[in-house]
């Protein structure tokens, strides 16, 4: 599903944050980069609709904070939680777990506490919790950040898969991940 | 040496099954037990709809539940005492000097501090809960249901703070409640009354065994809290 933005507006604190045209293509890989305190996290915020916001927004996507904040459960209880909430049935999604816990190597971690995971390994388990219920769109915030150079490989390798069903709108400062990732960057407040 | 009197003693009174000894005890473990769980059921609803929701005047709000936490016990006794005396607008009711009188007044300390506890603490987290069950699909139940369960460590010591509170203060029962033997008198206003007397060693333990009931109760809430 394409996102297009329309002169959104985000109040923050006393700020208040414009963003002008963008359009967002469904299979993309968008990067949004710019400096410190330009607004990336604010518009992927308005695009997963955790911030309120004045202007138009067609679609909402799937957000992951770089926080990766986890719920005092285990790994797995974490990442079936949206789906617990939608009352589906857990079993049906048993494969697609051990896969995408295999694909980032956190298999083993599954019983474990997430709280007590390292940044990282919390990383890894909120992009797995955020795209289980196969969302349309994903926006990942600064999702390498904790990540040491193979997970960052693992997760190319798990973006690329996802390109092919879904939209995907990162926002980072990792020159060598946007190089082997991006269909598309937007710079913003330049 | 009067101390290890009083420790002494302590133990001689609890083995004793001394009649007066132990219904101070249970009205002490009644008014306060009482009043926190009165407290609790107040004050989590109310503390989880400040710290979640963004309204007009939200600050001014908790300036003044953080100022309530301070309030001395006898303050808010003496309000109490005004509301429940013959010419008070509760007078009717016949409250004062009876244990009622002691857990409204124990009861309206320590709601400010349950609640200014739980604020403190889990405001930051549940803008986070709100923020990650929303973009997950969460409805309004879900968040509620997911900040009550992992805010629960925050919220059971902020129940142990409010009792803690409870059945340590004094100024507040003594005035509403008078210290009345065998009806109104406490652990704090018996050792208080002793204190006056010059007995110290039964002031000492008295003091003892309201420690060793708050580290008791404190255990039993703690544990409650670590079991999942």
């Amino acid at each position: 599903m394409d996102i297009s933005i329309n002169c959104v507006c985000v109040s923050y604190k006393e700020l208040k944050i414009c963003f002008k045209d963008y359009l967002f293509k469904d299979k993309n890989i968008t990067f949004i980069t710019g400096r410190n305190g330009t607004g990336k996290t604010t518009l992927l915020k308005a695009m997963g609709n955790v911030v309120d916001y004045q202007g138009e927004i067609n679609a909402v996507g799937t957000y992951v904070s770089q926080e990766a904040v986890m719920f005092n459960k285990t790994v797995y209880e974490n990442i079936v939680y949206p789906l617990t909430i939608r009352k589906l049935a857990l079993l049906d999604y048993q494969d697609k777990i051990n896969l995408l816990t295999e694909k980032l190597n956190i298999h083993h971690l599954l019983n474990k506490n997430a709280t007590k995971l390292s940044s990282g390994e919390k990383m890894k388990v909120a992009i797995i919790r955020s795209i289980i219920f196969s969302p349309k769109v994903l926006l990942l915030d600064e999702p390498t950040t904790h990540l040491d150079l193979e997970s960052i490989e693992e997760l190319e390798n798990l973006i690329k898969t996802l390109k092919k069903k879904i939209n995907i709108i990162i926002v980072s400062h990792n020159k060598s991940f946007i190089e082997n990732l991006k269909d598309k960057e937007y710079r913003i407040g330049v | 040496m009067i101390i290890i009197e009083g420790v002494v003693e302590a133990f001689k009174l609890l083995i004793s099954f001394d009649p007066e000894v132990y219904s101070v005890i249970f009205l002490s473990l009644l008014v306060s037990g009482l009043s926190t769980i009165i407290a609790t059921l107040i004050s989590v609803p109310v503390a989880i709809i400040i710290s979640v929701k963004k309204f007009k005047f939200k600050k001014i709000l908790k300036r003044f539940i953080y100022t309530f936490m301070a309030i001395p016990p006898v303050v808010l006794g003496l309000f109490v005492l005004l509301l429940l005396s013959n010419q008070g607008p509760l007078g009717s009711l016949e409250l004062l000097f009876t244990p009622i009188a002691m857990i409204i007044s124990q009861t309206l300390l320590i709601i400010p501090i349950i609640i200014g506890n739980i604020i403190t603490s889990t405001e930051e987290l549940n803008q986070k809960l709100i923020e990650t069950c929303k973009t997950l699909g969460g409805n309004t139940k879900d968040i509620i249901k997911l900040i009550i369960l992992e805010t629960k460590p925050f919220i059971y010591m902020a129940i142990v703070l409010g009792f803690s509170r409870a059945i340590s203060e004094v100024g507040a029962v003594m005035l509403v409640g008078g210290n009345i033997q065998g009806k109104t008198r406490v652990i704090t206003t018996y050792i208080t009354w002793t204190t006056s007397m010059g007995d110290y060693t039964e002031s000492i333990a008295m003091g003892i065994i309201l420690l060793i009931i708050a580290f008791i109760v404190t255990s039993i809430i703690i544990k409650l809290r670590d079991d999942k």
